[in-house]
């Protein structure tokens, strides 16, 4: 039962996970069926084994808040770089290279997923372009994207989620930011799949040399792009990049390597996040009538509307897990861990910790810490497009239930599938039903 | 130039009284730059993290007046420790106005 009613009834029995124990010895999260559906792997982790190793992936699996958010608070010790590096294009890093270097323009490494003090630098360079204040300009043109797409099927009676509404309305609002041309929306929706797939652990060879040749055309596109706003500043991301300066003098601008990697990095960390998380604003209306029914109530009340989007954020978090690896020997959560060990922060484990979030399977909007949730992360790290994705994620929710009524899923529940990578859960496809309000 | 005087006071009960800070900059560049315990300031400033906290000192209230509705928004998140007096530190723009200011910096988040 959800409880979103105003009143909320803390001391109400909750559905509470417990965890099967013998599943840690069992399975896998590459496992398809626990990729898909891992709660009850969590409950078992959080309860038994709190940094799980799980052997077929080869890594510990950092299951409770704390634990996490130690983690994400100490770049040192536990280094983004090397737990990324690591992760990408993992058993095929040196061919997939050899590709990109061939057929891409080159081999870029991610300039964001470094460490401190080369990530103080970068992050300086990008953080004002995502305040929250410089968003907040951005509302009017992310609403008439929204109501156009919605336009463009609320009379049918039925859609997919996914490919009707999430994926066009996140690529129109990200191209639009970097100023790329959104008829290539198919292409980004693939080069975006590709590049995640590089830290998602489930790619075969065969996989991995298709999703090369996809980042190679992606990233030939992204050089011409950057290379004419290099000549000719425009009002977008690409030039704001590209023409951005530090105060330090010795190195007072980003590299070309440097901003080719971050245009990347921006067009596909805001893209399947983003569209997932609107996927599962459909899924919450589908599901959760009584949620569905309280915004239908108030969609003019701001402060219930981003309330809505955090715990939205909460329950199902789109980035599920992301790398570090240790730098030196420490001890976490109990558990002493050896220098290069290779760790994946569970941020929906973290969001379900009963020592957190009270009864954290109700989707509870008066919860008095919301804004704890790990869905951006922390630390240094944490989410630079998080302004964005809230406002994006806000105005989807205020548009859909001013548009559209009585959403139902067409599939049942355990029909929907997800995308097979250990970085996001992502669902595939949501077909629903609707009426037009 | 002028240069100003401001105060933290941690969550642990300890005083930081930073001298010569220049003006035109946050507050919470001060915390930081200074490794005031409690300021993490996550987003750098974005107004998008709330973790760069702090409670205004009753006295300084009217000077440095309240959040605006963006700042507001992100305060709710943090209800649990939010205060008639709280305001996000990066949000808190110094200026000679504001010499000798006086925060207390709010539990770490
Ligand atoms: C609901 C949508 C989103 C979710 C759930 C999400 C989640 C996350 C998470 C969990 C991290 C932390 C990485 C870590 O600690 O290792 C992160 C980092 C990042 N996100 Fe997002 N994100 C979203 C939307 C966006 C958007 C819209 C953009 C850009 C336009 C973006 C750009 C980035 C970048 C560049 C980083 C790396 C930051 C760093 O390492 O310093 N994200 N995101
Ligand atoms: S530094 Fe993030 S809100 Fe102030």
């Amino acid at each position: 039962m959800a409880s979103a009613g105003l009143e909320t009834e803390q001391a109400a029995i909750c559905p509470m996970g417990g965890g099967d124990a013998s599943l840690l010895a069992r399975v896998s999260l590459t496992d398809p069926e626990i990729s898909a559906r891992p709660k009850p792997y969590y409950d078992a982790m959080r309860a038994e084994d709190p940094i799980h190793y799980d052997e077929k992936l080869g890594m510990y699996l950092v299951s409770r808040f704390a634990d996490i958010q130690t983690v994400q608070r100490d770049p040192i010790t536990f280094s983004v770089e090397h737990g990324y590096s690591e992760q990408y294009a993992k058993g095929f890093a040196a061919e997939f290279k050899e590709i990109l270097i061939r057929d891409g323009g080159g081999f870029f490494p991610d300039a964001i997923m470094t460490d401190p003090p080369y990530h103080t630098r970068i992050r300086k360079l990008m953080d004002h372009a995502f305040s929250a204040h410089r968003v907040k300009l951005l509302e009017p043109d992310i609403e008439a994207i929204v109501a156009d797409v919605i336009e463009s099927f609320a009379d049918k009676g039925q859609a997919d989620a996914v490919k009707d509404f999430s994926v066009p309305v996140t690529i129109r609002v990200i191209c639009q930011q970097l100023g790329l041309d959104a008829t290539y929306a198919d292409k980004i929706q693939r080069w975006s799949l590709a590049v995640t797939a590089q830290i998602g652990r489930m790619q075969n060879r065969e996989q991995m040399i298709a999703n090369a040749e996809e980042i190679c055309e992606l990233q030939n596109y992204l050089i011409e792009r950057i290379k004419l706003r290099e000549a000719e500043p425009g009002e977008d991301m690409i030039s704001d990049l590209v023409h951005a300066t530090t105060e330090d003098p010795e190195n007072p601008k980003l590299t070309f390597a440097e901003v080719v990697s971050l245009v990347r990095a921006l067009l596909i960390a805001g893209n399947e996040t983003t569209a997932t998380a609107m996927t599962n604003l459909m899924f919450i209306l589908a599901t959760q009538p009584d949620v569905a029914k309280l915004l239908q109530d108030s969609v003019d009340d701001e402060r219930l509307l981003s309330r809505f989007v955090e715990e939205l954020l909460r329950i199902e978090p789109p980035v599920r897990g992301l790398s570090r690896m240790t730098t030196r020997e420490v001890e976490v959560g109990g558990k002493l861990l050896p220098k290069g060990a290779h760790m994946l922060l569970m941020y929906a484990s973290g969001n379900d910790d009963e020592n957190e979030f009270t009864c954290p399977r109700n989707f509870d909007l008066n919860r008095s810490n919301l804004g704890r949730h790990l869905a951006f992360g922390g630390g240094p790290h944490r989410c630079i497009g998080l302004s964005l994705a809230r406002m994006e994620i806000r105005v989807a929710a205020r548009e859909v239930v001013k548009r559209l009524d009585d959403i139902k899923l067409a599939i049942p529940i355990d029909q929907i599938t997800y995308l097979p990578t250990v970085a996001t859960h992502s669902i595939e496809r949501l077909p629903i039903t609707f009426k037009r309000r | 130039m002028s240069s100003l005087t401001v105060t933290f006071v941690e969550d642990n009960g300890t005083v930081r009284t930073i001298t010569g800070v220049a003006p035109n900059q946050s507050l919470m560049e001060v915390g930081r730059a200074n490794g005031v315990e409690g300021i993490l300031a996550d987003c750098g400033g974005a107004c998008a993290c709330a973790t760069c906290h702090v409670y205004v000192d009753p006295q300084w209230e009217d000077r440095v007046g309240p959040p605006d509705d963006i700042e507001a928004a992100m305060l709710d998140m943090v209800s649990e420790v939010q205060l008639s007096n709280s305001r996000l530190a990066c949000q808190i723009k110094l200026s000679d106005a504001l010499d000798g200011l006086k925060v207390t910096v709010a539990p770490i988040y």
